[in-house]
């Protein structure tokens, strides 16, 4: 538990705050929807409408993590977040696919919704047609997603904010800011089991002492690539959800901890150590937390 | 995006690819000896990506103690060796510890040679393990031609002594003005920019040596591709003035800069003045 040298810049999206100094803020949590198969727009609403009570019951913002896999789903997912969310809930989209990529903002754009979207996100892989599209059509946050594939260390991820690591033609920072995006989260890359994924949470200090940056990973990474936690069903979901400890613990600022249907044990979870930190913090370094914050739901 | 797969797919992200370009071009220029192309980053970055005491940053940082951790290149040697002809060759490309040191930020060292020479201690480990591997072993020092250190000898030693492999010195630029310190240098081949910089031939006639030479026959950091009449004559100036000591005919230098179709031509074109001097 400590605090940064660094001053931390604090990131407003729709009124959900993150970043700053450990203690302040509490930890925002993500929540995946649509990973597999056809979006099953019933079952999403319940799992959302009970991820947002969470996160009214803990004080961790939530933001939901719309994964969209095909062009055709474009237009049904940008409808129910019009339809569910409510009007000042931030969220996010989560796109592999190029095409869908510059069509999913373009949709955006169409539809009114881009100062409340999160790009998740900004990589090597960044096309020249999807800057062309950020720039044209700017979302209001993006994540950077850290990952060199020459060098899976803390400092193989500052390099890639900071020069590409010759992959891209400069650094995904400058790349980022470029295109006109002024908010900026860190994702750290968190790899499968083996891959040196323990430098996923140990970047998150570095970074944030670099950059001053709200920064953050997917733990939740590790987990679903780990075989070896199959053999432990029962536990499996318990190391899911406390994994995400480590990123408050060090400093972080936000968990994509992976499909939604876990945030009934993500939330508390997190939530409890974010109240711990907070204890800690504010007694030694004077940082009380902000009114949101877990810790002023205990009392 | 195909450098994303791995991570969104848990799946190590490999350069094979990109090294089976590089050598399958080389090969089909017909060149009969190649190299991994160095394609995984640049120069620089190849070799203190893997060195301890050395952080990556805009540029290396030398944080610590630069010392040998494990093999550095071996594995994308091992994977061109696969790739390529028995009939060919394979060099084993290492940058200088000169140039490696006057590249980095230091940030340890109170003496910028103790960092030099721990860089050559450390590309002497990498040289012992190559040399089973490869045909020849060639060291890159362009910082060689803005200014050679009085201990530049010293350094290329420490990397060469009982390697028994053949060596080659790459030194680029207009090395006019060192070339007494090259004859010194303590390797089999000297390899240099002959063709970006024919004034070098004037001054090397004046001396007898040696080594070997390694003709640099068309430019590097030119897109007009030489035809072969042309590198032929230049090929004959060199001739005149080498005779038999030229073993090599190559690019000035690396082609990372020029596009893919240009540095192959130039390669056909070099191979088939090869072709017709050898008979």
């Amino acid at each position: 538990m400590f605090s940064f040298t660094k001053e931390q810049k604090i990131l407003e999206i729709s009124n959900t705050k993150i970043g700053g100094q450990p203690g302040l803020y509490p930890t925002v949590l993500f929540g995946g929807i649509f990973f597999k198969g056809e979006p099953d727009f019933e079952t999403a609403e319940k799992y959302l409408n009970n991820m947002l009570n969470l996160s009214k019951r803990t004080g961790n913002p939530a933001i939901p993590d719309f994964f969209i896999r095909k062009e055709e789903y474009i237009e049904k997912i940008t409808n129910f977040i019009e339809r569910v969310l409510p009007k000042s809930q931030p969220f996010s989209i989560d796109v592999t696919d190029p095409q869908v990529k510059l069509r999913i903002l373009e949709c955006l754009h169409e539809k009114n919704l881009l100062s409340r979207t999160i790009y998740n996100s900004i990589h090597v892989g960044i096309t020249d047609e999807e800057r062309e599209a950020l720039t044209k059509y700017t979302p209001e946050m993006a994540i950077i997603v850290a990952f060199n594939p020459k060098d899976k260390s803390p400092d193989g991820k500052i390099e890639v904010l900071e020069n590409g690591a010759h992959l891209t033609d400069i650094g995904l920072l400058d790349i980022s800011k470029n295109l006109g995006i002024k908010k900026i989260l860190i994702d750290t890359a968190a790899l499968a089991p083996g891959d040196n994924t323990g430098a996923a949470i140990a970047a998150i200090p570095v970074i944030k002492e670099e950059y001053g940056l709200p920064t953050g990973c997917a733990i939740h990474n590790v987990v679903e690539k780990s075989k070896w936690l199959y053999d432990f069903e029962y536990a499996r979901k318990t190391v899911d959800a406390s994994s995400n400890v480590n990123i408050s613990l060090f400093g972080g600022d936000f968990a994509i901890f992976g499909p939604i249907g876990s945030a009934d044990i993500v939330f508390p979870t997190v939530a409890w150590q974010d109240i711990l930190i907070s204890e800690y913090i504010e007694n030694y370094f004077g940082i009380s937390p902000d009114e949101s914050h877990p810790r002023r739901k205990l009392f | 995006m195909e450098l994303m797969y791995g991570y969104f797919n848990g799946e190590e992200v490999s350069w094979d690819k990109y090294i089976q370009y590089a050598v399958s071009d080389m090969v089909n220029a017909g060149l009969d000896i190649v190299s991994d192309g160095q394609t995984r980053d640049p120069f620089v970055q190849i070799f203190t990506r893997k060195l301890a005491g050395c952080r990556i940053r805009a540029r290396t940082e030398i944080v610590d103690k630069v010392e040998y951790n494990a093999p550095i290149t071996l594995k994308d040697q091992k994977y061109a060796r696969n790739l390529i002809p028995d009939d060919k060759g394979l060099t084993g490309v290492l940058t200088g510890p000169y140039t490696l040191s006057k590249s980095c930020i230091n940030l340890y060292y109170n003496d910028e040679k103790d960092l030099a020479f721990d860089f050559a201690h450390a590309l002497k480990q990498e040289a012992k393990v190559l040399q089973k591997h490869v045909d020849m072993i060639s060291i890159d020092e362009p910082f060689f031609s803005n200014e050679t250190p009085d201990y530049g000898k010293e350094l290329i030693e420490t990397i060469t002594k009982d390697i028994y492999c053949p060596t080659r010195l790459h030194a680029c630029g207009n090395v006019s003005d060192i070339i007494p310190e090259l004859l010194e240098m303590p390797v089999d081949i000297l390899s240099h920019e002959f063709k970006a910089s024919p004034q070098i031939f004037d001054v090397f006639k004046e001396y007898t040596f040696p080594q070997k030479i390694c003709l640099g026959s068309v430019r590097s950091d030119n897109t007009r591709v030489e035809s072969v009449e042309e590198i032929m004559e230049h090929t004959k100036k060199g001739m005149e003035i080498f005779g038999e000591k030229i073993v090599q005919l190559a690019p000035d230098c690396g082609q990372r800069l020029l596009p893919r179709n240009v540095a192959f031509q130039k390669l056909k074109n070099l191979v088939k003045v090869g072709e017709r001097i050898n008979g």
